[in-house]
């Protein structure tokens, strides 16, 4: 067992794990951080994807242990003062259903919007593309994300 | 039309904050404590074949396992419609990845590593792998004990076979009506198997404590179904099981009824005080969890020169798997409807559910209706096309109207199904298909209808409880499940339009079978109206509570009271206001200091008492066992290169008559998440089992599904309103629908782009490609 | 989703402690860059290591020094921040193509191309483009450095020239700017996926022509054939139609759940031509979307 301390979600976070110990279960079940859910454990369905140092990754392929040393943000971290306004938008739009994929969505597109304020359909189905979602046809999803970014609200 | 206030309106989800928060908890993230175990199953790898022996005893050395259970802890049977399944194989398995032992530890990674040291031997059994074969008279029977299968009256298995219900509809004379025709059309379509992919896999937690009591925390559809099959099956009463249903992660048929969830709840039971927990990796819900069925349709089709059909020979082999508790009732839904929303004098319908060793088929969103249709709208635009008339115009001519009697001898109700057929047509611009300037692309148009009524048992009956906070805020109790389609805030809207308190301001919760009252299963797209009745009856309840009430201390008639803006109203003194905050839990005070009234509690029950079963067994004439059908038509443009047969559907254009849209926002979003399931089923979805029964692609990685990157260019969504009489505002159910034309339209579209026509689903590039390459060959 | 397979990590500060390590331990120890395929192979039972080296904290794996004459990308540089640099943008197209097509954002974020190629899978995206551009590979032990040239980089499905003693430094580019290139994949549909069949085609103004393709035999290889047949001459209807034709000479497709032997050869043909055509409308310096050069989505 190692003790390892990382920032989640702007706290400093201390946490025993031992080597194998994969990023998204100790979130789940030793950080109690439930957002970032498990859907393939083999990074294709992006249900898992958090910020690490401000970077969409899948937290179902990241050791715990690397992790050690770094920044992590979910939507836990998100949400902490107030929704943000794409989260406003997702929920405006009616953009989720079953809401499984959303915390992986909201994350990906967070990353998009700090580098990209306005981007192109395109560069936000890119953003998305590896974050399955089986219920809406991501066509609400887009027309949240357009209708937030086109300015001029 | 009446203007609503919530019916009718995009209003937002009252789900939505928590998703989109976080806030949300699924299955898997509940916390347990110190007590929680983990259980990991050991399944065959055999398709079909004896269990010899069980050696658990390597497994048990490993450090952090606690127990290790197999078939014999646990004989009992289960099953929704017939018991023909088991909480773990007994003497035999039947299909590959059927689960055989559990082990139970203190760890995930402990439970795992003893799982691969459990030795299991088996003696091999010949495997029937295709229903065809199934069905040869020398095919090894899957169930030799069919006959003792207790089953729903409205099932016929045929023992001594693999046939484990025959659904046969027969309406009019087959052979005149073939006699009528001026052109017959036959031909055979298939349709493989599909999966779920729910993101969230199914995860089930039993726990049993030291009074006895079970409580199964569960992903599911089915809360009140799966108590009560637990109950039976475990032998306990049903107070004393509990289900509480956490948020679901995606259901689409996958949930409902009961499948691992029985493991956990079974297990609990031997693991007193102790909390375990079983959660399917992706691997295990693609092998292990009930698949959509296979089909093999044989279609004879009679019409008349003028496009009148005359005649309709459907026969329908369903691949159903190894056990077919749910699958069997896929099967019977079709047989009764197979005739598609056209009027057909002469019918004939064999709808055959057939044991293959593979895994259980059964509930999936169309519940057959899907691999039906790919079939039948493939054939009718071929006959159009052979007749020289055009498609729409054929199938406008035969459609069925309110009135005309559908295949079982019912009066089919009210439909927009014209009025959808006419939008659709208008905004795909039908035969009027851009073309385009890239020589190596060519466009083609498909069009389908489609029709589904929810299949249910004839009791299928849903519950309301409501109750007035101090705030005049309210609390919906009830069964039903959102599984994402927005169920929760519907229910809402209705008690919101008819108590006026705003749909933001009434909390619906997940419900728990000890607390809410009973729902049947959310599934079968039939809980907008029947649940949404409950709820109607429950929110007028309480109504007239608070109406009654202030009569009784203020005299005015009721009929002249009314409720607007969460205050009770009078027409004929406007000076009357009493908000509902003053009086909903305290009563109202009167001059003498006494308080009449108190808590307003409210219920409402709907019951569809007009459905039965009791239809002939040889022709299913009489009774009425579908509550209602909702009907729709869609179409798309087709690009193609014609080069690697690589398609994209440019527009496509789906309407479909809800009866009364209650959240029209909502509607279209089943509309474009079902259109893209349904492209994605025809596209590029494919199972794919090899000889010896094993799915060669239980990942995402070879089980394609739609990604961001496969939407269509542009869809049109359009809903019809034609009125439900007996539904809530109206409405009728819609969620399963949306995917139902999605194949036969693209087969359709590859036809008229490239005269190719596609029979075997799914209507991949690569089978496009090497048509066009074999089509040009001398 | 617990890993069952127990092992040690270490997390070296510098390269000489890094390869130490591994001549101790052998095969016995795999080095983690960004994880995205070693995690799963340690999940799914396919690698059993004792020891995981995670070479993430040693400077040399961020290097990425380039001009005009030549590029070198060190093993931690992911693909994500290959795609967005300056010289995948302007000089090697080719690569900018594959990398884009590999798995999805959120993979690429921590994916490298060192690891990319170190999979050695017979679909391998980054293969056709580090063959065309004649990449080598800096490897590096106890022993000393190594220079492994791609062409002899990919052994069989699965297995590379590396020793079990070896570290890959990074990869190295000669230089690209005479030359325009191009990658095709074909997949199932729009989203993420394995090639069923890449093709990787440069092609310059001395009418030289580099050929090579993936997932259509065991290991990723030059078409030096199509390449005699094309080099010195300018691109016409019949010369493409030649070359197609040579295509059956040099891979050696499989038919399994992915695709058939027949499609991946017929599409391969479509490939050759749209690439060959494509790669010199860059030359001509119009844009081309290589994603988009075999239609539909599906």
């Amino acid at each position: 067992m190692k003790e390892i301390t990382l920032r989640v979600n702007n706290e400093l976070r201390s946490v025993y794990i031992e080597p194998n110990e994969i990023l998204l279960d100790v979130l789940r079940e030793k950080l109690g951080i439930k957002s970032p859910k498990c859907g393939c454990e083999r990074g294709d369905c992006g249900a898992c994807t958090v910020l690490l140092d401000g970077k969409a990754v899948r937290s179902c392929l990241v050791l715990a242990v690397e992790a050690e040393g770094h920044s992590i943000k979910t939507v836990e971290g998100i949400s902490a003062e107030k929704l943000s306004a794409l989260q406003e938008a997702f929920i405006q739009f009616n953009s989720f259903q079953c809401g499984y994929c959303a915390p992986g969505i909201i994350l990906a597109v967070t990353e998009l919007l700090e580098k990209y304020p306005k981007p192109t359909l395109d560069e936000i189905k890119e953003s998305i593309a590896g974050n399955l979602c089986r219920c809406t046809g991501y066509t609400p999803i887009f027309d949240a994300i357009m209708d937030l970014t086109k300015g001029d609200k | 039309m009446k203007d609503y206030k919530y019916i009718g309106k995009d209003v937002t989800r009252i789900d939505a904050l928590e998703k989109i928060s976080g806030a949300a908890i699924y299955g898997d993230d509940i916390d347990f404590g110190a007590n929680l175990l983990y259980a990991e199953l050991v399944q065959s790898t055999m398709a079909h074949a004896i269990i010899k022996s069980i050696d658990t005893s390597e497994a048990l050395k490993v450090k952090g396992v606690y127990r290790i259970f197999t078939g014999k802890d646990f004989p009992y049977k289960f099953g929704l419609y017939m018991k023909d399944r088991y909480i773990f194989a007994q003497d035999k398995v039947r299909f590959v990845g059927e689960q055989i032992a559990a082990v139970i530890a203190f760890s995930p990674g402990a439970a795992k590593r003893a799982a691969e040291l459990v030795k299991v031997e088996y003696e091999a059994l010949p495997a029937v792998l295709d229903q065809m074969e199934a069905l040869k008279d020398d095919a090894t029977l899957l169930h030799p004990e069919l006959e003792d299968y207790p089953h729903v009256p409205w099932f016929f298995p045929k023992p001594g076979t693999n046939v484990a219900h025959w659904r046969k509809t027969r309406k009019g004379d087959l052979e005149k009506g073939f006699s009528e025709a001026d052109f017959i059309l036959e031909d055979t379509y298939q349709v493989p198997r599909y999966a779920h992919c729910a993101i969230e896999t199914h995860v089930a937690i039993g726990k049993f404590d030291h009074s006895g009591r079970l409580t199964v925390w569960s992903s599911s559809q089915s809360p009140h179904t799966q108590r009560h099959l637990f109950a039976e099956a475990l032998g306990l009463s049903h107070k004393d099981v509990r289900v509480i249903a956490p948020h679901v992660g995606g259901g689409f048929g996958g949930k409902a009824g009961v499948t691992m969830e029985i493991i956990p709840a079974a297990l609990a039971t031997k693991l007193k005080g102790y909390a375990v927990k079983l959660r399917y990796s992706r691997e295990q819900e693609f092998i292990n969890t009930y698949q959509r069925l296979g089909v093999v349709a044989k279609i004879k089709m009679g019409v008349k020169k003028d496009g009148t059909i005359t005649a309709l020979d459907h026969k329908i082999y369903w691949d159903a798997g190894a056990y077919v508790e749910y699958g069997a009732n896929v099967v019977n839904a079709v047989g009764l409807s197979a005739i598609g929303p056209y009027r057909i004098h002469n019918v004939s319908i064999d709808s055959i559910c057939v044991y293959t060793n593979l895994p259980p088929g059964g509930a999936y969103r169309g519940f057959g209706y899907s691999e039906m249709l790919f079939g039948l709208e493939s054939h009718i635009t071929r006959i159009a096309n052979e007749l020289g008339i055009d498609q729409i115009e054929f199938r406008r001519k035969n459609a069925i109207k309110a009135g005309d009697l559908t295949a079982y001898g019912a009066k089919m109700n009210p439909n927009g199904l014209i009025e959808c057929i006419d939008k659709v047509q208008k905004a795909i611009n039908w035969g009027k298909k851009p073309s385009s300037s890239d020589p190596t692309k060519v466009i083609g148009q498909g069009f389908s209808l489609f029709w589904k009524a929810p299949a249910m048992p004839p009791n299928a009956s849903s519950s309301a409880f409501l109750k007035f906070n101090e705030d005049a805020t309210l609390n919906l109790i009830i069964s039903g499940m959102d599984i994402g389609q927005g169920y929760q805030t519907v229910m809402a809207q209705i008690a919101a339009e008819i108590l006026s308190v705003p749909p933001s301001k009434i909390r619906v919760e997940t419900p728990d079978t000890d607390r809410n009252p009973y729902e049947w299963q959310t599934v079968a797209s039939h809980i907008t109206w029947s649940s949404g009745n409950a709820v109607k009856k429950a929110a007028l309840d309480a109504r007239e509570q608070i109406l009654s009430l202030v009569n009784r201390v203020y005299h005015y008639p009721i009929d002249e009271l009314y409720l607007d803006d969460e205050a009770v109203k009078c027409n004929t003194d406007p000076a009357f206001n009493l908000p509902l905050k003053d009086f909903v839990v305290d009563g109202i005070m009167t001059k003498d200091g006494t308080f009449k009234g108190g808590p307003i509690n409210a219920r409402g029950m709907f019951m569809p008492e007009f459905s039965s079963t009791n239809g002939d067994p040889e022709t299913s004439q009489g009774g009425h066992p579908n509550v209602h059908y909702t009907v729709g038509a869609a179409a798309l443009n087709l690009e193609i290169d014609k080069e690697t047969g690589k398609m994209r559907v440019l527009k496509a254009a789906l309407a479909i008559d809800a009866g009364k849209a209650l959240n029209p926002d909502l509607v279209r979003g089943q509309i474009t998440g079902g259109l893209l399931q349904g492209l994605a089923t025809v596209l590029y979805e494919d199972m794919r089992y090899n000889d010896k029964g094993k799915l060669l692609n239980p990942n995402f990685t070879d089980y394609k599904i739609p990604t961001a990157m496969d939407v269509p260019d542009e869809i049109i969504p359009i809903i019809v309103e034609v009125p439900q009489p007996d539904g809530p505002f109206g409405a009728r159910g819609i969620g399963e629908h949306t995917m139902l034309p999605a194949a036969p339209m693209i087969a359709n579209a590859v036809e008229d782009a490239l005269g190719i026509r596609i029979k075997e689903m799914p209507v991949t590039a690569e089978k496009v490609a090497l048509a066009v390459l074999n089509k040009d060959k001398p | 989703m617990a890993l069952a397979h127990e092992f040690d990590y270490a997390r070296p500060a510098c390269l000489e402690e890094a390869l130490k390590l591994k001549n101790e331990y052998r095969e016995k120890a795999v080095f983690l860059a960004g994880g995205t395929d070693l995690i799963v192979n340690i999940k799914e039972g396919m690698l059993k290591p004792e020891l995981v080296i995670d070479i993430k904290d040693l400077g040399e794996m961020e290097d990425f020094p380039y001009n005009e004459d030549r590029m070198f990308v060190g093993a931690a540089i992911t693909l994500e921040y290959l795609i967005h640099s300056d010289p995948l943008l302007f000089d090697y197209q080719i690569l900018q193509d594959a990398a884009k097509t590999v798995a999805s954002h959120g993979v690429r974020t921590r994916a490298t191309l060192a690891g990319n190629i170190c999979s050695a899978v017979p679909s391998l995206d980054s293969a056709p483009a580090l063959l065309c551009l004649e990449a080598v590979v800096h490897c590096v032990s106890v022993d000393g450095e190594r220079q492994i040239p791609i062409g002899e980089w990919f052994i069989a499905p699965r297995k590379t020239a590396l020793r079990d003693n070896e570290l890959v430094l990074g990869v190295y580019f000669p230089s690209a700017i005479n030359w325009a290139g191009i990658y095709l994949k074909l997949g199932r549909y729009g989203g993420e996926d394995l090639a069923q069949a890449g093709w990787g085609i440069m092609l310059n103004r001395e009418r030289q022509y580099r050929i090579a393709h993936c997932a259509l035999g065991p290991v990723p290889k030059r078409a030096f054939k199509i390449e005699a047949w094309l080099n010195g001459n300018e691109l016409s209807e019949e010369l493409i139609a030649e070359a197609i034709k040579l295509i059956p000479e040099e891979i050696s497709p499989i038919t399994d759940i992915r695709s058939s032997k027949e499609y991946r050869t017929h599409v391969s043909g479509i490939m050759l031509k749209r690439g060959l055509l494509a790669a010199r409308d860059r030359l001509k310096g119009k844009p081309v979307d290589a994603a988009k050069l075999l239609g539909g989505i599906a």
